[in-house]
């Protein structure tokens, strides 16, 4: 067998496309649930996925991934070609999505290299049940189709097929299908190829019995029979009238009880008139009732033409052409780097100190024209990069679902600008806090319906999420109209874990709701399955802010509440505040500096350990000196004649010392070389850049300089 | 050398069938990732082989097994299927399938199956 599990990049690819096509089938299951009916087409996707993954995942032996897929796809054959009346959608679609669920929780295995152990017989047990159940809600009626079509040689000939080539009665069908160019008159056994599952193990344990009338010679008719496919052996000889009339020995018969008549096969002489596909009449035949069972389904003319329909589609001389290719993050992340490198070379370049005071006019205008260029490079490589919010907020769906279910209440999910862009390094680091916001609208937010329609509220919760862009930020809004946040509990709350810190009468509302956001504070006191798991809205605050966007949020009671995420288009590139230390250079994210000032010893407080703090506002900070802690040498070391910039992360905030400011700029963020990582864990440092005159300054890493004061 | 086109919907598939393919011998001269594709792509290719998956959007690989054999009536197209597509088989090879192979399948199956029909 070919080891094609062992191979990354067929797993890669394997992994990649079955994940695409679990997404889609979510979204299929979730508008169906929403419909509360399995249209045509849905049924027919589903299908088309499940018989994709089971195909994918047998080749590469995650053999329970193939065998509920199989069972799934059994499930909505029958569904398409019975088209039974739908009372179960919904415990359909809980079913599928357990299966769903378990397909994923595989994947991730398989990605992980971890044994791929899960074991679907439960599932598959629940499919199967399913589906018997609907079998037997629904009257099955049976069609039968027989080939019933009309000389000189004759011959018996015995064909055994190669061991495992499958399909062994299709195969033997075929054989009798390319016989019709040569013979005027077949004879087989078994007969019921087609419908008889049972036939399969026939032609396997004694071959696949052939009697035929031919005009042929004997060689002509053995040369056609030995280009059969997987042909093993094949017994031939010339036989008389009597034994061909005589058909088959009756022992042969007894693999079935039912009686079975010979059948004929007899062309017809069409195949004179008529090239390519002849159509063989059905003769009605009355078959026995343990074969009829299985018939029924397969005996349906299948409609593929029914499946998904593309408007370009429908023109077939349109060709669709492939206008989207798949390349790997890690190439787009380099290509970025390189990008960035280009743009600092070139300001390298044209900024060059030798160039200084000279008269160039055609090399400036050429270097008008560079600079061109590669902004539009940069913007590409950046939008190159950008992808749609979409999958994350349909995957919302999928929880207000599940979620409304266990509790009870209705709830809508209004999904808005889904099309808005966003850098995929951010999609990945937002999906999990954006989904708490979900979970906690959903379960804290929205009544239940009674105590809604007691309020005069529509039965109906609604949580709305929208993204939409806002100059270099994507604003992520996650609304819903419940109750609202509570002040009065929300001031109780902060004052009994101690995180007020300024006088409660001039709070702002803002300022109160904020209180949300503090390590520590969890307003519901009943912690319930979904929210609050130990998670607080500080994680969110803390994610949201790694990625250099923040959360405010608005609220109303009764009329519901309105978290806002402005989050940075791309994480690659960030405002940054340049300062100067001795020879070094450091740069500080703008997003988190507060204010900039300059002190005087008496401002100093100093504690016994010798650390130095500042009292500014009545708020006592640390302070950092940037020099001392890089150990870095200048000439600045008085407090006076240097600046404090105050910075601020997770509501926590210090101050720094450096020796002046150099002023604000973009800045391409690149992280710290490997060998550097690999020797020592440089603490308070995030990443380098490159500045203009090509000296490297240092990202100061917030977070991290807080945490050690 | 064989030249093949490759039609399955499955990116996966695809490279699966490819990488057997040309391990063995064969030429892969283009993949095609629906019925409609197929036939474009059999037309412009004139491959000496077809794989065709049964089960794709927009168009079936049955459906293009018919059109291609409109086109070229001595077109060798096998069918890859998935065990329980016996009656789809069927009609394809009432409709002018040479051969076809059972997902999953074996690589020398597969061989097995694309040199006979090459060599027919």
């Amino acid at each position: 067998m070919t080891d094609f599990n062992t191979n990354d990049t067929m797993v890669e690819m394997f992994l990649f496309e079955t994940a695409q096509l679990l997404e889609q089938l979510e979204q299929v299951i979730l508008s169906s649930d929403m419909n509360n009916y399995y249209s045509e087409e849905n049924i027919n996707e589903v299908f088309r996925i499940m018989h994709t993954i089971k195909g994918s995942s047998a080749m590469m032996m995650y053999n329970e991934i193939s065998v509920l897929s199989h069972a799934i796809e059994d499930l909505f054959f029958y569904l398409r070609e019975e088209n039974p009346e739908q009372n179960f959608c919904s415990s359909l679609n809980d079913l599928i999505l357990d299966c769903v669920d378990f397909i994923k929780v595989e994947l991730e295995k398989i990605r992980n290299h971890d044994d791929v152990d899960g074991d679907a017989t439960n599932l598959v047990n629940k499919i199967k049940d399913f589906l018997s159940e609907l079998k037997k809600n629904s009257g099955s009626n049976v069609s039968n189709e027989h080939y019933e079509v009309e000389k000189v040689n004759l011959f018996k000939a015995v064909i055994f097929f190669e061991e495992g080539c499958e399909m062994e009665n299709i195969r033997a069908y075929s054989v009798i299908h390319n016989l019709k160019k040569v013979a005027s008159k077949v004879i087989y056994y078994p007969q019921n190829i087609l419908d008889d599952d049972g036939s399969v193990e026939v032609i396997r344990r004694e071959g696949f019995k052939i009697h035929l009338k031919t005009d042929k010679t004997k060689d002509e008719v053995y040369n056609h029979l030995m280009d059969t496919v997987f042909l093993r052996e094949l017994e031939f000889a010339e036989i008389d009238e009597e034994t061909f009339s005589e058909g088959f020995d009756k022992e042969v018969f007894d693999y079935s009880s039912s009686e079975i008549s010979l059948q004929d096969a007899n062309y017809e002489e069409e195949n004179n008139n008529q090239e390519g596909n002849i159509l063989h009449k059905p003769d009605e035949n009355v078959k026995d009732s343990q074969e009829e069972e299985k018939l029924h389904t397969d005996m349906r003319k299948i409609n593929l033409e029914e499946e998904k329909k593309q408007p370009n589609a429908e023109n077939h001389n349109v060709m669709p052409t492939q206008n989207i290719i798949s390349v790997s993050v890690a190439k787009l992340d380099k290509l970025m780097d390189l990008v960035g490198e280009l743009v600092i070379a070139e300001a390298m370049v044209l900024q060059n100190p030798d160039l200084e005071g000279l008269e160039l006019d055609n090399f400036q205008k050429s270097a008008r024209q560079l600079s061109k260029i590669t902004d539009e490079i940069q913007d590409m490589v950046m939008s190159v990069r950008m992808i749609p919010l979409s999958a994350t907020f349909q995957r919302m769906n999928r929880i207000v679902r599940d979620m409304c279910r266990k509790l009870n209440k209705e709830i809508q999910l209004e999904i808005k600008g889904e099309e808005t862009e966003v850098d995929k390094n951010i999609i990945e680091r937002i999906t999990d806090p954006l989904m708490h916001l979900v979970r906690n609208a959903v379960d804290h937010g929205i009544e239940t319906a009674d105590e809604r329609q007691l309020k005069g509220k529509p039965k109906h919760g609604t949580i709305t999420l929208e993204a939409k862009n806002v100059s270099s930020d994507v604003h992520i809004i996650v609304r819903d109209d419940g109750r609202g946040l509570d002040k009065n509990k929300i001031l109780r709350k902060a004052r009994q874990n101690g995180l007020i810190t300024m006088d409660e009468a001039d709070m702002s509302d803002s300022e109160i709701y904020k209180l949300v956001l503090l390590p520590g504070f969890s307003t519901n006191e009943n912690v319930t399955e979904f929210s609050g798991r130990g998670v607080g809205m500080d994680v969110v605050a803390k994610n949201i802010e790694s990625i250099g966007g923040s959360i405010s949020i608005q609220s109303e009671e009764n009329k519901g509440t309105q978290m806002t995420l402005k989050i940075p288009l791309t994480l690659a590139i960030i405002d940054g505040m340049n300062l100067k230390v001795g020879k070094s250079t450091f740069t500080i994210p703008t997003i988190t500096i507060k204010e900039s000032f300059r002190t005087n010893k008496e401002s100093i407080i100093v504690d016994p350990d010798g650390n130095e703090m500042i009292m500014v506002r009545g708020e006592c900070y640390p302070i950092i000196r940037l020099n001392e802690f890089f150990k870095v040498e200048t000439d600045v070391t008085d407090i006076s004649d240097g600046i404090i910039t105050m910075v601020s992360q997770d509501g926590n905030a210090i101050c720094v010392f450096a020796d002046r400011l150099l002023g604000q700029q973009q800045v391409v963020v690149k992280s710290l070389p490997e060998y550097i990582k690999r020797f020592k864990h440089i603490k308070g440092i995030a990443g380098c850049t490159l500045l203009g005159d090509g000296s490297i300054s240092l990202i100061l890493d917030i977070a991290s300089l807080i945490h050690i004061k | 050398m064989k030249r093949v086109l490759i039609v399955d919907d499955a990116a996966f598939m695809r490279l699966a069938i490819k990488t057997i393919l040309e391990k063995n011998g064969f030429e892969v001269v283009g993949e095609a990732k629906n019925g409609i594709e197929g036939i474009q792509k059999f037309k412009e290719l004139q491959p000496d082989i077809v794989t065709m998956d049964i089960t794709m959007p927009d168009m079936s690989g049955i459906e293009a097994l018919k059109a291609i054999h409109a086109i070229s009536p001595n077109a060798n197209v096998v069918m890859l299927s998935a065990m329980g597509q016996e009656v789809m088989v069927k009609e394809a090879i009432m409709s002018g399938a040479k051969s076809f192979v059972v997902k999953p399948f074996k690589e020398e199956h597969l061989i097995k199956t694309l040199e006979k029909i090459a060599n027919s």
